[in-house]
């Protein structure tokens, strides 16, 4: 915890920024205290974290290593900050007279580098807004979460995140080229544009996924696709509810037969119901597949698949310009947002997720006995379900879906009563059978508790990492790493 | 006291794509991927009667909420949801799927089914209008053939003394507060809780799967079999006609061109009046 006051923690930056930069408003201060993981009480604006003493915006690397050098020095705890969609706690300031670094000011886009097919861009470039620019000229980075129209290229890199079309072209993971970064100490690193090289351990690593819990991210250079939605075919198949592990089956076949679909899904019958409900019956599951890429090699997918479905006769087929008007609005913008907390305010009803992933061997059993644990432990359940939406050679994730009403509950409790309670019997399923607590959201301060489980042995190696890249202990605390109570 | 909520399930016609605003062959707007919802001014309005039946509590006085909608068998989930959250009949008057039931038609399939039933209402409340067709007649044809009165923008039900309810509604002059006697037709406006609640997996295990009541509509209708025929569809759509010429007086100064605007243009127009 700092060891100088509020007033001097915000006199320095001050001097760092000057007084434009350095926002003291109250409001958005409290507003900065949470994230999406204490939905409610953001709803019901009662704010239980400890409010931070400044939100600064910062605009280039230079002044994010002023910034934390001034922190590192005086034990300021900071949160790194861009988009504002996180949703797992990443964004709580869970440590007193805590300083907020916004980076969402650094938004330009660098250099679109079409012949090496690759775009550089700062921190604060919104992740629709580049891949609109980009779509404009033919191409795409290929990611698209549903939070497209609200997270930031800082962000979506520190978190590890994944978008709908992740089984073509992978996660953030994969799509990342170079990136700049600053360190506690006020060290600006870069690394390099390159296709690929084997000199020593993959340190992009280090800093994809560290949810501003070890370096701020300034700069990050993605890879370009070939945008061509004119070649895009959609393929879908309903399902009785009770062949879900069917479908995981299903979803599995594709993939090792080698297919690449672009986007892989199954939504079981609860789920499948909040999206599909205009033409799919109750009780029907779905399972959903596009294809995309060069005119000759979609049809080809389609026609696999279909082959390879034919052979259930579970599967009744789907008009596929069902599937595709659909898929276009699935992403959520700052509109749906605030629809949603009107919603919240009024019916006292809240929907929750939690994404993990597991092999094909145990995702069904992750899936089946979470439900049936939650539906027969937690009250006031109106909604649990789920769906799979990125498919790999050797698994897949698990993305529940659930909702509940609020009762006689003040809000400060809602996090105890409800969320962590199931958050808790999804993680311990998750560990019983296998598979992984965190899918894409990352850890934030929600599951950080939980990571030594996750990490087992190798657990040893992130913390090694956390010690010697921030060894006052002021970068993002509570995130990965839970906070001593 | 005995209330029937009438409702529609319209597709979220806000989930449809900018595109697909366009008429088929047949002159209909394709909404068959997107979602069906409450209609939006049904949806309060049926949470107005939950509310209404939770002040009763404690009082003298039970209200027995059901629910009734003219539409295909999707609307059948909607009517489940009711049940869950305690209404005690649902009835689906059956129609066609996504049919387009003209007001006049569905009031009069209402108001059939109401003077049909051995047990009669006391209140009919429904939505203001509907966000597919938007004709806002339904609840005025409704009572003009129950010969009940109506209150229109309702805002606010309460229980009140001697079997009346305290209604409130929106008018153009301010709110207005009526004790009023049943039986009534109440059609909900803005009502300040537009969202229905939810009920939970449970209550929806436990009161959700009792037996809808399917009505045929011919069997509600004076001319039996001629529902069908009512159904109305749209044959064609003649925009109308608001061209008009323009003149541009060009030269002159603005006091010449008043002058030409006056003799040329005005002044014939004045004289005709
Ligand atoms: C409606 C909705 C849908 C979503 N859908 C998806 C989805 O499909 N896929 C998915 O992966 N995620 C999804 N998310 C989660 C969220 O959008 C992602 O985690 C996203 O990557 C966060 O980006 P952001 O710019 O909003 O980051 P923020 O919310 O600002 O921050 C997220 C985390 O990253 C850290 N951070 C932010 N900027 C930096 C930086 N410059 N340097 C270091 N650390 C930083 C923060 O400290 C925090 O821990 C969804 C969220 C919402 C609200």
């Amino acid at each position: 915890m700092a060891i100088i006051s509020r007033e001097q923690i915000v006199e320095g930056l001050v001097k760092i920024l000057g007084k434009d930069q350095v926002i003291t408003d109250e409001k958005v201060l409290k507003e900065s205290s949470l994230d999406r993981y204490r939905k409610y009480e953001q709803v019901c604006e009662v704010y239980t974290q400890p409010i931070p003493a400044a939100v600064v915006n910062v605009m280039s690397a230079e002044e994010v290593s002023e910034v934390l050098k001034f922190a590192n020095e005086n034990e300021i705890n900071v949160v790194p900050r861009t988009g504002h969609s996180a949703i797992e706690g990443g964004l709580e300031t869970a440590l007193k007279d805590s300083v907020v670094i916004d980076g969402s000011g650094m938004n330009k886009v660098l250099k679109v580098d079409t012949y090496n097919m690759q775009v550089t861009c700062q921190c604060g470039v919104p992740l629709q807004a580049l891949d609109d620019m980009l779509r404009e000229q033919g191409y795409t980075t290929g990611h698209s979460p549903q939070s497209k129209p609200l997270a930031q290229m800082g962000g979506l890199v520190a978190t590890r995140s994944i978008g709908q079309f992740s089984t073509l072209y992978g996660g953030i993971e994969d799509m990342i080229v170079g990136l700049e970064a600053v360190f506690p100490n006020g060290k600006i690193c870069r690394i390099k544009n390159i296709p690929r090289r084997a000199a020593g351990p993959d340190i992009r690593h280090i800093i994809c996924g560290n949810e501003g819990a070890i370096c701020f991210i300034t700069e990050v250079t993605m890879k370009l696709f070939k945008w061509q939605p004119e070649n895009n075919r959609y393929i879908g198949y309903k399902l009785d509810d009770q062949y879900m592990k069917l479908g995981f089956d299903c979803l599995r076949e594709v993939m090792v037969a080698g297919y690449r679909p672009s986007f892989a899904r199954l939504y079981d019958a609860a789920d499948a119901n909040m999206h599909f409900s205009g033409w799919l019956e109750e009780g029907k599951a779905i399972l959903i597949w596009m294809a995309e890429g060069p005119a000759n090699i979609t049809p080809a997918i389609e026609a696999g698949i279909k082959e390879m479905m034919s052979k259930h006769p579970e599967l009744e087929e789907v008009n596929p310009a069902l599937i595709e008007k659909w898929y276009e609005g699935l992403n959520w913008g700052p509109e749906q947002i605030a629809e949603e907390a009107e919603e919240i305010k009024a019916t006292q009803n809240i929907g929750i997720t939690t994404e993990v992933s597991g092999s094909w061997d145990n995702i069904y059993e992750i899936y089946k006995t979470s439900c049936d644990r939650i539906l027969a432990e937690v009250p006031d359940m109106t909604l649990m379900g789920g769906h799979s939406s990125h498919s790999y050679i050797n698994g897949t994730n698990m993305y529940f879906v659930y909702y509940y009403n609020i009762v006689d509950c003040a809000p400060e409790e809602e996090i105890n009563k409800y969320h962590d309670r199931i958050n808790q019997i999804i993680c311990e399923q998750v560990i019983k059978y296998g598979g992984s607590i965190v899918h894409h959201h990352g850890l934030g301060k929600a599951r950080a508790k939980y990571v030594t489980q996750e990490y087992g042995s190798s657990y040893y190696m992130l913390k090694t990492l956390k010690q010697a890249f921030d060894p006052n202990g002021i970068m993002n605390m509570g995130t990965l790493i839970p906070l001593r109570k | 006291m005995r209330i029937l909520g009438c409702f529609k399930a319209v597709p979220a016609l806000d989930l449809l794509r900018e595109e697909d605003w366009v008429a088929d062959d047949s002159l209909r707007v394709d909404t068959e991927y997107v979602k069906l919802e409450w209609n939006c001014f049904d949806e309060g309005a049926l949470e107005m009667m939950r509310k209404l039946s939770d002040l009763s509590e404690g009082l003298n006085v039970v209200f027995e909420l059901d629910a009734l909608t003219v539409g295909g068998k999707k609307a059948d989930s909607f009517l489940k949801i009711l049940y869950a959250l305690g209404f005690s009949h649902a009835v689906r008057v059956e129609s066609e799927e996504g049919a387009y039931t003209p007001p006049e038609l569905l009031a009069e399939l209402i108001a059939a089914y109401i003077q049909k039933k051995a047990e009669a209402y006391d209140v009919v409340v429904t939505g203001v209008q509907s966000a597919d067709a938007s004709h806002g007649k339904t609840p005025y044809l409704l009572a003009e053939m129950l010969q009940w009165p109506c209150i229109s923008q309702v805002t606010g039900m309460e229980p009140a003394k001697g079997g009346c309810l305290k209604v409130t509604s929106q008018t153009g002059r301010g709110e207005k507060v009526q004790i009023v006697r049943p039986p009534c037709v109440l059609a909900v406006g803005n009502a300040p809780c537009a969202y229905l609640r939810v009920p939970t997996l449970k209550d929806k295990m436990r009161l959700g799967n009792r037996p809808i009541e399917y009505v045929d509509p011919g069997v509600l209708l004076s001319d039996a079999g001629a529902f069908a025929d009512r159904i109305e569809t749209l044959l064609a759509l003649c925009p109308v006609d608001r061209s008009r010429d323009t003149v541009r007086i060009e030269s002159g100064s603005p006091e010449e061109k008043a002058k030409v605007y006056y003799e040329q243009y005005l002044k014939g127009r004045l004289l005709k009046l």
